[in-house]
């Protein structure tokens, strides 16, 4: 029994607790950053405030700037006050947590900042009793990644008393050659096991709902494959335009942006086969599997299934926008695509010959991120349906911004007559279990604490999704699109809806 | 409103509810009703409850629990009596979209019709799905009637703190668990946040090689929350002997603080005390507090409808205490 005790905390009670948090340090490179003063430092203060956090969690910021831990936490503070969605802001909760915040300040190419950090974590160990356990945040440039690793393996950080773990942001490369170089270069320091690259898109409580929706669930199941789904369609649309982000996005353009990794995450999760435990290897073994199963396109089908677009000037309710070319920081004759719609095919038994098509864009009506399953029509129609009702069964799963599942059905008028009317049966997240969503920052983070990759990508995974990306980025490389081939405010290029119109289909407008 | 309850009359009321409902949704444009339900809830509360306060409670859990709410008003003496009203919650969560609503029958008995209440309860429940029956009344639970109400009971939920004699209420408890009752208590609900807490220390490898040395738990409690007390040292000393850890309980009643729980020993101490909203707990030098808001019952039947399975941590340190307590009292 006194073994035993060393090993098990007897206070555990899995029918009420929440998942348990182990110990640790967390050291955030690019602390002084927007991701950190938006997101992680929000999240965590949040999961402070919810008791989800262990006694002596700490967080050492690290960025050029100098800094006192004390004024790292006043910046903290503001970032807290400003950012907290949905949270109150506890003035004792912040004390308690803030003692646990400190900051090392240093240049990422300077063997120095990795000692100080060494001996920062040192002290903390042994103040604050973090079990020598260290997640390493880098939410910094990604050609910061591999010195910063380098660095800490050279200051003999990837290893100690504890775990050691590395989460870093995309991109993960920009082709798929540099994603294997960025891999290799962390693999030096981490294993890929304690290589957690975060896509905050998993995190969502819609898209895990989607593994509880197919395989909690015994009815769906049966209906999804190839017999029964006509084609399935997949919005990633922001309202916004590129914002202060063209030096970035000037680089990577829609297609890299979203649908590299995001947007083929989730129909991973959409069309995988059912894994088979819920362990985060299972997960993610038949993630990769389904994104190694879409099949590569050759030029010419590129051409076929593949449109990219950018948007031009127009004026949306009175207000006058610009186009892509007249943004700040973008060339006026710029080739990058600010809108990518693809029909990707699943070569599979389930999948075989059902299009998944995958569009994302800036400036489009709204912001919605929603995946459409279309079914198959009835096979024959008994009914005087009218034709603007005689529509298949949708399943749509809404991520955001309401996440919500939906099915639409026709169903009979009530009446002497004959006549069929759709209806949606719609189930609201937020309001059918009324509770916070937690955001995905905190549960990416506590994932990650807690040692649970299962919501994280891994290498192959990443290989495998520019492996179908990469052939559509050659050949639009080589082309010169007569852009801009949308207005600002509608719903992409012609060209989308002509892919579409050639296999009989139609976009939804979310 | 007469003095018996056809529970046919009532089905049919609720029926014509809908219709009138989607009447109005159609003339709105919306394309219908619909319902979500996950369980039958039985309320019982006396009359002289704060039935306002208890309404809001009930709309309060609909959308997170969508439930067919009976709500049974005692009215205590009087003659042989039933009655009935049907109503509706409702509510939009897509702005113009469908509405979910959430059916409420509410049912006033006098003590010598509530004889008749299980047989009006029984057609009225949502079939395949769990009954949760929420006792508000301590002068129901002693009556033979609510034993009765109870059978078609998946769970019970009662909340001890504030009835007479701690000892008999927690054997009361502890009978009814042996006898197959699922029963929640919430004194033991108020605990969860504090029980989290303090498996979330143990958590740390360092304290918990240090659980060892454990050699006394004090449970200090004030006011109602005596059963509660005596749970959360049981619970705390069955965790520690199933651990091989031999430490002396002590539950006292004191002035101060509402509640509060200390484990000592040589090299770890763990306090744990209820500031305002905020749970502090301290652990050796460190301190950290959370947030940790008073226990409304909105709060406290929120965690209890989400679970619908025998706690079995909840019956071991229930009996536990239950003889704890007794043998104190003695």
């Amino acid at each position: 029994m006194l073994d035993s005790m060393a090993n098990e905390n007897p206070f555990q009670d899995a029918l009420r607790f929440d998942r348990q948090v182990p110990e640790c340090a967390i050291v955030i490179f690019g602390a002084n950053g927007d991701l950190t003063k938006r997101k992680l430092m929000p999240a965590l203060y949040r999961l402070a405030y919810d008791r989800r956090l262990s006694t002596g969690l700490s967080v050492v910021g690290s960025s050029r700037t100098p800094l006192s831990d004390d004024q790292f936490r006043e910046k903290m503070l503001e970032a807290v006050k400003e950012f907290s969605e949905d949270t109150d802001f506890d003035e004792s909760v912040w004390k308690t947590f803030a003692q646990g915040l400190f900051y090392v300040a240093g240049d990422i190419g300077d063997a120095g900042l990795y000692r100080r950090i060494a001996e920062k974590l040192g002290t903390i160990e042994g103040e604050r009793h973090t079990g020598g356990n260290v997640l390493f945040y880098l939410s910094t440039q990604p050609r910061q990644y591999a010195p910063i690793a380098n660095g800490l393996g050279a200051a003999g950080l990837g290893k100690g008393n504890g775990w050691r773990r590395l989460v870093v942001e995309k991109p993960f490369g920009h082709d798929l050659s540099s994603a294997r170089e960025l891999s290799n270069q962390l693999h030096q320091v981490f294993s890929e096991a304690d290589v957690y690259r975060i896509d905050h898109y998993l995190g969502k409580e819609t898209v895990q709902n989607i593994l509880a929706f197919r395989f909690g669930n015994g009815i769906f199941e049966p209906l999804w494959n190839r017999r029964y789904v006509n084609h399935v369609q997949i919005t990633g649309a922001e309202s916004i335009g590129v914002e202060d982000r063209a030096d970035y996005y000037e680089q990577a353009g829609a297609l890299a942006d979203m649908i590299q990794n995001h947007l083929l995450q989730v129909m991973a999760t959409i069309a995988m086969e059912p894994s088979a435990s819920f362990q985060a290897t299972s997960v993610r073994d038949e993630r990769s599997k389904l994104l190694r199963s879409i099949r590569p396109m050759t030029p010419d089908e590129v051409r076929q299934n593949a449109v990219p677009g950018q948007y031009g000037p127009a004026s949306i309710g009175g207000e006058d926008v610009k186009g892509y070319r007249q943004e700040k920081g973008v060339k006026p004759d710029s080739q990058t695509d600010t809108y990518a719609a693809v029909a990707f095919f699943v070569d599979n038994w389930r999948w075989a010959g059902v299009p998944f098509y995958v569009r994302t864009g800036k400036r489009l009506p709204k912001r919605v991120t929603e995946i459409a399953i279309q079914f198959n029509s009835a096979p024959l129609h008994l009914f005087n349906q009218d034709g603007a009702w005689n529509t298949a069964n949708l399943l749509i799963v809404r991520i955001q911004p309401e996440e919500g599942i939906s099915l639409k059905f026709l169903s009979k008028r009530p009446g002497t007559g004959m006549t069929l009317r759709p209806v949606s049966m719609d189930f609201n997240y937020g309001s059918s279990f009324g509770e916070r969503s937690p955001s995905a920052y905190e549960t990416l983070l506590l994932d990650a604490i807690i040692g649970d990759a299962t919501l994280y990508t891994r290498q192959d995974m990443v290989e495998a999704s520019w492996s179908v990306v990469e052939p559509i980025q050659n050949t639009w490389r080589e082309t010169r699109f007569d852009f801009p081939n949308y207005a600002a405010g509608t719903w992409g290029p012609a060209a989308a809806d002509e892919m579409l119109a050639r296999r009989g289909h139609e976009w939804r407008k979310p | 409103m007469g003095t018996t309850v056809a529970p046919e009359k009532v089905l049919k009321e609720l029926s014509a509810l809908w219709v009138a409902h989607g009447k109005e949704g159609a003339a709105a444009g919306a394309a219908g009703v619909l319902r979500a339900c996950s369980m039958t809830l039985v309320v019982l509360a006396e009359t002289g409850d704060d039935l306002a306060a208890l309404g809001e409670t009930i709309a309060a859990l609909m959308p997170e629990h969508p439930a067919r709410a009976l709500m049974i008003y005692l009215r205590g003496a009087g003659p042989r009596s039933l009655a009935e009203r049907v109503t509706q919650q409702c509510w939009k969560p897509f702005g113009k979209g469908p509405q979910i609503c959430c059916e409420q029958v509410e049912i006033t008995a006098s003590d010598a019709a509530l004889a008749d209440l299980p047989l009006v309860l029984l057609p009225l429940v949502v079939p395949d799905l769990p009954v949760i029956v929420w006792c508000r009344s301590a002068r129901l639970l002693r009556m033979p009637e609510f034993r009765q109400i109870s059978t078609m009971a998946t769970k019970v939920v009662m909340d001890s703190a504030g009835l007479a004699g701690l000892a008999a209420v927690m054997g009361w408890m502890a009978d009814a668990t042996r006898e197959g009752l699922m029963i929640a208590d919430l004194s033991w609900t108020r605990l969860t946040r504090w029980r989290e807490m303090l498996s979330h220390v143990f958590e740390n490898r360092d304290y918990l090689a240090k659980l060892s040395g454990i050699s006394e738990v004090r449970v200090e409690f004030a006011g109602e929350l005596g059963v509660a007390a005596w749970l959360m040292g049981a619970w705390v000393a069955n965790a520690l002997a199933d651990a091989g850890v031999k430490a002396a309980l002590r539950v006292e009643k004191q002035d101060g603080a509402a509640l509060r729980m200390e484990l000592s020993g040589p090299e770890v101490r763990v306090a744990m005390e209820r500031q305002g909203d905020r749970l502090v707990i301290a652990v050796n030098r460190l301190s950290n507090c959370t947030n940790l808001p008073q226990p409304s019952d909105y709060l406290l039947m929120r965690e209890e409808l989400g679970i619908v399975r025998r706690d079995a941590v909840f019956e071991k340190s229930l009996v536990s205490a239950a003889r704890l307590a007794y043998s104190t009292d003695k």
